[in-house]
């Protein structure tokens, strides 16, 4: 990848108010064309991420560099980046049509050629016809098709995200997430997406960053991230995980055996020497359940929440509380009952094994 | 059940209702009333006529007085708004203890008499008043310059008592004002000027209005600025008013009271077209 391909970057980027570090020494590169998420819990550093990048804030130290230009000390409305917010900003006392037609005309553009870009970004978010209406009287959703017009209007070098779905209810929502992914498919748009919604982050995005107290935790695409999470914060966060205390008892070249409260597991790709305490974490879905005479762990069902498509058990085991999803559709999946003895188990390659801190 | 929330419900409103009806629309009514009789020297009023309204139309003292006081409200209107928006802007970006320090400033020199601020404006402004002490001991002037008794001091003195309103309104509109529309407009490439204008400004119309009305309707009602400051030369409307109640000309007290009145209304109107508070209610926070 030559920098050329890179439109925002951040070099060693941290931003303190007063005493707090909001970010800490924050570097990534967004290539162009894809969508980048910031994922985290509130207060993690994610929108004040975002907001270094559009330079409402000033970062206390670092570069940022936008289409390999330093605009750390160019103000945002010299950047080349538009925003959607999520409450939207539209300005309420302009049509749909003069909040479309915002950035053009901020730009110089034309009455006529700003007609037709209006006129034009409205149909790619499906609003065509809406050009005399106040926002006030739009429903949320096509609020947000306003705002992302009016975002994508100005062609930026960057489209920031911030949470721009977090108003919408659910359904809404997903369809919203696919229609932003064609969107900016299709006009080949770099966007940083900041959302808590993980599930949202792995839809949308091309590399997911995810933050923790003002630090990036781990970077990737979303299969890599939530298959192979670097540290017990990312596995936790991103989804949901079992965690298993252990230690290792033997190794060999396809990986090591771990003891677990006194019943020993295979694992693969381990680098923890013989003796080590390490934490397992193993996603519920890949948790397998067998009859008390089978393999595994032994373990008793505590309550089952039945989900629709999926079937949550929760079960108490001799290492803790253990969480299984289970396709709906599975065989035996909807035979068992609370108080039931069952064993579980994992594959060595479906479970990721972290060395203690 | 409904019928006794709605008995509850009008149990609220009542009182107010019956106090704003029994002394406010009643009175107004019986004055409009009055405002309608010839004048007459024994008694309250006389009979029917219009003679006082079309006094007030053919008379040109009363349409001098009119224009001046319509002027003097509109100076007034126009320094409180170009004085008072930045100071407004100034105190919205600061932090929110700090704002409410300086809106409680601003509100302390209310706490202050207003007969007692009109004096003290005319020991300053006097013939022998501190300005023209000063400057006649400097020997920049030959005499005492007429700055008491001009509609001058009469802007002065009114704006220096209203402008807290002023400040105060507008104020209170930007501070709540989500930061986001500023910076989706810089994110379009406005810069700090032209966010002002196309956005904040606008946004701002609901302050810029009732600080336009506060200003406007105190301006009209005000009595003891106007009398002290003005003197006998630059009387306004109320002074008129005021006149004639204490001849007992109450048929022509009642007729300039609603020439008052319909001035009010008209310029309150006029704000509201031109500031078009409205258009910027209902958007989403």
């Amino acid at each position: 990848m030559t920098g050329d391909d890179i439109d925002v970057r951040l070099a060693g980027v941290t931003k303190t108010f007063g005493a707090v570090a909001a970010v800490r020494d924050v570097s990534l590169e967004i290539p162009r064309g894809s969508i980048f998420s910031l994922l985290g819990p509130s207060g993690c550093g994610k929108t004040t991420t975002l907001r270094l990048i559009a330079g409402f804030e000033q970062p206390t130290q670092g570069q940022v560099y936008i289409r390999g230009r330093d605009v750390t000390d160019v103000p945002p409305y010299r950047r080349d980046f538009s925003i959607v917010f999520q409450s939207y900003a539209l300005f309420p006392h302009l049509t749909v049509a003069e909040n479309v037609g915002f950035g053009p005309r901020m730009r110089g553009v034309g009455r006529a050629v700003r007609g037709r870009e209006v006129a034009e970004a409205l149909a790619l978010v499906k609003l065509a016809g809406y050009e005399a209406r106040y926002p006030r009287e739009l429903s949320g959703g096509q609020q947000q098709r306003v705002a992302l017009a009016r975002a994508i209007v100005v062609r930026p070098a960057v489209l920031l995200l911030d949470e721009p779905l977090g108003a919408l209810d659910k359904m809404l929502r997903e369809e919203m997430q696919v229609e932003l992914r064609q969107l900016q498919q299709r006009l080949g748009i770099t966007a940083v997406f900041v959302t808590h919604d993980q599930e949202e982050a792995l839809t949308l995005s091309d590399h997911v960053a995810v933050m923790r107290d003002g630090r990036i935790e781990q970077v990737g695409a979303p299969r890599a991230i939530y298959e192979r999470p670097d540290t017990e914060f990312v596995a936790g966060f991103l989804g949901a995980s079992n965690f298993f205390d252990g230690v290792v008892v033997a190794r060999d070249t396809a990986g090591a055996e771990i003891e677990v409260a006194g019943w020993r597991v295979r694992m693969a790709d381990v680098t923890a020497a013989v003796g080590a305490q390490v934490r397992i974490a193993v996603r519920p879905e890949r948790m397998r359940l067998g009859g008390p005479d089978a393999p595994g762990q032994p373990a008793t069902v505590r309550e089952i929440v039945y989900r629709g498509s999926t079937i949550h058990y929760y079960l108490d085991g001799a290492a803790g509380p253990i969480l299984v999803h289970r396709q709906n559709a599975e065989p035996g999946a909807a035979e068992l009952r609370p108080g039931d003895r069952v064993r579980c188990r994992w594959a060595p390659e479906s479970g990721v094994v972290f060395a203690p801190k | 059940m409904t019928g006794r929330r709605e008995l509850w419900r009008w149990g609220l409103v009542a009182p107010p209702l019956v106090i704003s009806v029994a002394l406010f629309v009643g009175p107004l009514a019986y004055l409009f009333y009055v405002s309608l009789h010839e004048v007459s020297p024994s008694e309250l009023y006389g009979s029917w006529s219009l003679a006082s309204y079309a006094a007030i139309a053919a008379d040109p003292f009363y349409l001098l007085i009119i224009r001046r006081t319509l002027v003097t409200a509109l100076a007034v209107l126009a320094l409180a708004l170009v004085i008072g928006y930045p100071v407004a802007y100034w105190i919205a970006k600061l932090p929110a203890r700090a704002r409410s320090l300086a809106l409680l400033a601003l509100l302390f020199p209310l706490m202050v008499s207003n007969v007692v601020r009109a004096y003290g404006w005319a020991a300053i402004l006097g013939r022998r008043g501190v300005i023209n002490t000063a400057l006649g001991g400097l020997g920049l002037t030959d005499g005492p310059l007429g700055l008491l008794y001009s509609p001058e001091a009469v802007v002065l003195g009114l704006l220096t008592i209203l402008l807290p309103y002023m400040v105060i309104s507008i104020a209170n509109v930007l501070a709540s004002l989500d930061p986001r529309y500023a910076e989706a407009a810089q994110a379009l490439g406005a810069g700090p000027i032209r966010t002002f204008i196309h956005v904040t400004l606008p946004l701002s119309a609901p302050g810029v209005a009732s600080g336009l009305l506060l200003v406007f309707l105190l301006t009209l009602s005000a009595y003891v600025t106007i009398a002290v400051l003005g003197g006998p030369q630059s009387k306004l409307l109320v002074s008129l008013v005021y006149d004639s109640v204490v001849s007992f000309h109450w048929p022509q007290a009642a007729a300039l009271a609603f020439t008052l009145l319909a001035i009010a209304l008209a310029v309150s109107g006029a704000i509201m077209a031109v500031v078009r508070p409205g258009r910027v209610q209902g958007g989403r926070r």
